[in-house]
């Protein structure tokens, strides 16, 4: 079975601060280093500022070079990476003591074939030639006992931020009660939804009465009003962060339509000076014909006297 | 053996899954719509009687921030409820239920898990549950980290992949009986393991489907449950223990808070009959029943378990629900349920279930 669906994009771009251990442990990572944090009579590496075990601080003078070479204890082979993964090439990710630590390092061997991994093997890195203070600093590790790559420059300052962008892609279906929604809208109409339990009318995508939890179907659509009047507003001044298009105030206002009383939120209203967006003002859908699907431009004035009820500011919903 | 309950004992009364599927055409809004109203429907009361309620779900998953607020209409929110969210598996939401009816001042509650995987791919969302410094910019998926796991395990002596399959193909043929099973019938230990590794030494049989599914769970104090119940499923235990995130500070071969969960929920002072386990790996099986110290005897996963299906952020909680129903529909007497969170089995719960 295919599901009609659409596809959105959620970046996440984080900057996070290290920290004084993890700040090291970056900083070494662009010297060709790796550090580990002494706690106890063990060595931990990757290095905490606490002691997973006991909780107890760890100190910036506790910090030891370990490495560069290490055994790997435990391994997996990846014989298909996915974008998120460090290589692009079959590769395992493994479990790897340094030596002179007492834990392990989880990151990726570039082994060539999974016939080449083996508990207990010796790995040492491949530097990247640019370094930037993050775990991605070693490409990968490398059987054997000698590092290699590098190159480049250890960095001018010690790495305080580390950068983090990722992004996930989502396929989401749009349900039968969306599509009956956007075929409507496509003609130039509204579609609707009436609760069989308290009579109340949603707007037809949300498929259910979120008051008396009942699903809604197609036995309770019905179409909705082309003309209604404004409940409420805002006047957005545009603020130019990533996505913003808009660079001068615009209005946003909420339309309560006539007949089935349905709040349709957030439109646009057009051809209106800002000082006379108000409460009361008496409006019509304005719709895009010219392609092949109608599109909502938003909402024009009708020219109807200003409806006077002071119960109206109240109707957001 | 019929043990004297009170007031400030607490049962599960009602329940409903919904279908376990690859791809849903639903909000899951309207995915746990269904399923309380049909957890209602099976308690026999309505919306109306829910003192408290509490939801599991995850805003990655969802693809959304906040997601859970939407997930409220799905209860019916007016007049409003005493609501509660937790960004974690469907069974810690019935966690803090119970909890909740503990206080003594209300009388009936409702959990909830629901999940849709299907809508991004899981091996790019997992790595931003994870540590964001060493973990996350190397991308490393659950598969991965399970496979670490069971490498570890192989290496050990602890299992082997024939074990491994043999789990498999035990799980999908008990998954026939199972109406909402995604993934069962009869297959050949053999022919499994003559396929390719995905992440070695984990084929393809030894990995949970992807699953869009989600599940609802009514409990009930003493006096109130027994009113509404004729069979009441007891919860005699229930505990969470939760130790280090970082794979590489801690020994994979073991699973140190599965056995501290199994002891503060009561596991030892009688033994269970049944285990429905959050293994959604094969070699976690072994594991997790052996840090449980779980005898021979006792059924594992008759479900089909989350190898048969994997409704994320329910499958736990689905779990609760599988014991429940071996108690309540199939003359048990004393079942567990398990339910696990971070990579490798780093967060654990246990649940002891008892009829009367």
């Amino acid at each position: 079975m295919t599901t009609a669906s659409r596809q959105a994009t959620i970046r996440f771009p984080y900057k996070r601060s290290l920290g004084p251990v993890m700040g090291a442990f970056m900083t070494a990572l662009t010297e060709q280093r790796f550090l580990g944090i002494r706690s106890g009579d063990r060595v931990l590496c990757p290095p905490r500022e606490w002691d997973p075990n006991t909780a107890a601080d760890l100190a910036v003078e506790d910090l030891v070079e370990v490495g560069p070479a290490g055994t790997v204890e435990s391994w997996t082979w990846v014989a298909e990476p996915t974008e998120a993964h460090p290589l692009d090439q079959p590769f395992a990710f493994a479990l790897i003591r340094l030596d002179g630590a007492d834990t392990t390092l989880l990151h990726a061997v570039d082994a060539g074939t999974i016939d080449a991994m083996a508990t207990g093997m010796r790995v040492a890195p491949r530097w990247r030639a640019e370094r930037h203070g993050h775990i991605t600093d070693v490409e990968a590790f490398v059987p054997g006992e000698t590092p290699t790559g590098g190159g480049g420059f250890p960095a001018e300052e010690p790495v305080t931020m580390m950068e983090y962008d990722a992004a996930i892609t989502y396929t989401l279906p749009i349900t039968p009660n969306e599509q009956r929604d956007a075929d409507m809208v496509a003609q130039g109409r509204f579609l609707g939804l009436q609760c069989p339990v308290c009579s109340r009318v949603y707007l037809g995508s949300r498929g259910y009465c979120p008051v008396d939890a009942v699903a809604l179907g197609t036995e309770h659509e019905l179409e909705l009003a082309q003309k209604g009047t404004i409940t409420n507003y805002t006047i957005v001044t545009p603020v130019q962060y990533p996505g913003q298009t808009e660079t001068d105030p615009f209005p946003r206002v909420h339309v309560l339509l006539d007949e089935h009383e349905v709040v349709i939120g957030y439109q646009n209203l057009i051809e209106v000076p800002l000082d006379e967006v108000r409460i009361g003002l008496r409006v019509q859908a304005m719709w895009d014909t010219t392609g092949a699907a109608a599109e909502l431009e938003g909402w024009i004035p009708t020219g109807e006297a200003d409806v006077e009820d002071p119960n109206l500011v109240n109707r957001i919903c | 053996m019929a043990t004297q309950r009170t007031n400030d004992d607490i049962a599960i009364i009602g329940w409903h899954q919904s279908p376990m599927v690859r791809v849903t055409n639903k909000t899951e809004t309207q995915m746990l719509l269904e399923v309380i109203t049909g957890a209602v429907d099976h308690a026999g009361i309505t919306r109306d009687d829910l003192d408290f309620t509490c939801a599991g779900s995850c805003d990655y998953v969802a693809g959304q921030a906040f997601s859970f607020v939407q997930n409220i209409d799905a209860l019916g929110a007016w007049p409003p409820k005493r609501d509660s969210h937790v960004e974690m598996d469907g069974a810690w939401a019935l966690y803090e239920a119970w909890v909740r009816l503990l206080l003594g001042d209300i009388d009936v509650a409702l959990a909830t898990g629901s999940g849709r995987s299907s809508t991004a791919d899981p091996n790019v969302i997992y790595p931003m549950e994870m540590d964001p410094y060493y973990l996350a910019p190397l991308g490393v998926d659950a598969m991965s980290f399970a496979a670490l796991q069971a490498q570890a395990l192989v290496t050990s002596g602890a299992v082997t992949e024939r074990q491994m399959a043999e789990i498999a193909v035990r799980t999908r043929r008990d998954a026939r009986s199972n109406p909402v099973a995604q993934v069962s019938g009869d297959f050949d230990v053999d022919v499994l393991l003559a396929e390719d590794y995905v992440r070695s030494p984990l084929r393809r049989h030894d990995l949970p489907p992807i699953t869009d599914g989600a599940c609802a769970v009514i409990i009930a104090r003493g006096d109130k449950a027994r009113e509404l119940c004729e069979r009441p499923v007891w919860i005699t235990g229930f505990a969470h223990y939760a130790e280090i995130h970082y794979p590489g500070l801690r020994d994979l071969t073991k699973a140190e808070s599965v056995t501290l969960a199994g002891k503060a929920a009561g596991l030892e002072e009688a033994p269970v009959e049944v285990a429905e386990l959050q293994t959604a790996f094969t070699h976690e099986e072994p594991l997790v029943a052996s840090a449980l110290g779980l005898g021979a005897d006792v059924v594992l996963n008759p479900s089909g378990g989350p190898l048969a299906a994997n409704p994320i952020m329910a499958t736990g909680l689905v779990r609760i629900i599988e014991a429940a129903r071996q108690i309540h529909d199939e003359g048990r007497q004393r079942t567990l349920a398990h339910s696990t969170s971070g990579p490798c089995l780093q967060q654990n719960l246990v649940c002891i279930l008892e009829g009367n």
